[in-house]
């Protein structure tokens, strides 16, 4: 297997005098799934978004680009490289276009640039006959590819999800996967919580139960890797 | 009754006939406050969404501190700036007493708790993930701000306003500051408290109605915004 895109060491988090998180440590790789389970409160999503740099952890090392660095350190430098979505996707006031395009000002692409990204990420997502509608007119479905695709117009080398087929119908939920299945064929390393592992089967590479504060490899499928 | 009615007439002539004393005075009203709540209002949302959104020592003592400073009466921040403004006070070489900017700085200090606490409120509301979805797709701090501020911008309109409305309909600091100079410093509320003392109601009436015309205003505007960002959320 070839080196991990990032490795997180040592990842600790308390919440006072709670410890949410204890000595975690995970590798994620290029074009690997890895699916992520473990009850209600278990300290799922504070991982997430640990890893995405959106909350800060009480202690943790991360090896990145060949360097170990203290998490506040490495975070500035792979932040760019992950982007983490929400359970429910929170789309800002404006059309689905703006939505998608929100996120490709801050990638250094000129204005034209920018405008083929996003009708490139509309047609990736068959959202193109969508693309002035209002955001908040979308249903669950509609608004979970908006948010898929907007992460994807930035090509982040990490993705990090939140539940995200919880609450779908049959059809939102295959349409997810079938956009997972192609972000992770593109190189994407993508990590998922879910209660329900069923619908990851064919996406997930190996599965980790976040139980009593700590992070444990279980088994998948036959065909599971180890990589931590 | 006869007496009201009449009053009222002459108010409305007053008003319809374009009397320059009495738009003089009106004009300086909207000048001091708009320049106030103008000034006031970047500074205050930028420290209502400090407080809101990151954890220091001491964010809750100055909530604490502007949720308590929304009640405080006029006339002491009047009094408070004259005793700094007067010319034994510490800033009184800058001879601002008796000037709009002395006003103006006056009405500052009166919008700027409103601005903070309902800016805060309103940013309290806010949904969290509005700053966390813009921070992960690459937003800049200070981008991601003016993203959150965007998003609730309707609840901030009607702190605005709010503020704006205390501001221009208060007596008290203007006065004590302002001194009331005819085409200078008098402005709506310090007029029809002089022209009440003096006996003399048309002119006060026909401000008085100036006033509640902009009370109207506002309000229709609050319970727009506020319905817009219902609609919205």
């Amino acid at each position: 297997m070839s080196a991990p895109l990032i490795t997180f060491r040592n990842l600790d988090k308390w919440y006072g005098a709670q410890q949410v998180l204890e000595q975690v440590k995970l590798s994620l790789y290029s074009g690997q799934c890895i699916l992520l389970a473990g009850e209600n409160g278990s300290g799922k999503t504070t991982l997430l978004k640990i890893l995405a740099g959106l909350e800060t952890p009480t202690r943790a090392e991360v090896e990145y680009a060949d360097t170990t660095q203290p998490w506040k350190t490495a975070v500035r430098r792979y932040r760019r490289e992950v982007i983490y979505l929400h359970q429910t996707p929170y789309l800002f006031n404006g059309t689905v276009a703006s939505n998608v395009a929100y996120g490709l000002r801050f990638t250094g692409l000129n204005r034209e640039q920018q405008q083929q990204a996003l009708a490139r990420g509309l047609v990736w997502a068959n959202l193109t006959e969508q693309a002035k509608r209002p955001a908040h007119t979308l249903s669950g479905g509609i608004r979970q590819r908006v948010a898929f695709t907007r992460a994807w117009v930035l090509s982040p080398k990490i993705l990090l999800l939140d539940e995200p087929i919880a609450n779908m119908d049959d059809a939102s939920r295959k349409q997810t996967c079938d956009l997972l299945g192609r972000m992770k064929s593109e190189g994407m390393s993508i990590v998922i919580t879910s209660h329900d592992a069923q619908p990851f089967e064919t996406l997930a590479d190996v599965r980790f139960q976040l139980e009593n504060n700590q992070l444990r490899p279980c088994e998948l499928h036959s065909t599971a890797r180890e990589s931590v | 009754m006869d007496g009201l009615l009449g009053t009222t007439q002459q108010a409305l002539q007053l008003l319809l006939t374009g009397n320059p004393e009495l738009w003089t005075i009106v004009g300086v009203s909207f000048s001091v406050s708009l320049k106030a709540i103008i000034f006031t209002t970047p500074v205050a949302l930028v420290l209502a969404f400090v407080l809101a959104y990151l954890d220091f020592p001491g964010n809750r003592l100055l909530l604490s501190v502007f949720n308590s400073l929304l009640s405080v009466p006029t006339v002491v921040v009047g009094l408070l700036l004259y005793l700094l403004l007067s010319r034994q006070g510490p800033f009184g070489d800058l001879k601002l007493l008796f000037t709009q900017t002395a006003m103006v700085v006056a009405q500052m200090i009166l919008c700027f708790p409103i601005l903070v606490a309902l800016g805060h409120a309103a940013m309290q509301a806010a949904d969290q993930r509005a700053w966390e979805t813009a921070r992960t797709l690459g937003a800049p701090p200070w981008y991601a701000m003016l993203t959150v501020l965007y998003e609730v911008r309707f609840a901030l309109i009607t702190a605005v306003l709010t503020g704006f409305g205390r501001i221009i309909s208060e007596v008290g600091a203007s006065m004590m500051v302002g001194g009331n100079i005819m085409g200078f410093t008098r402005n709506i509320t310090t007029a029809i408290a002089l022209e009440t003392s003096k006996g003399e109601f048309v002119q006060g009436v026909a401000l008085g109605l100036v006033l509640l015309l902009l009370a109207f205003l506002l309000n229709f505007l609050l319970g727009y915004f506020q319905g817009k960002g219902k609609l919205l959320a």
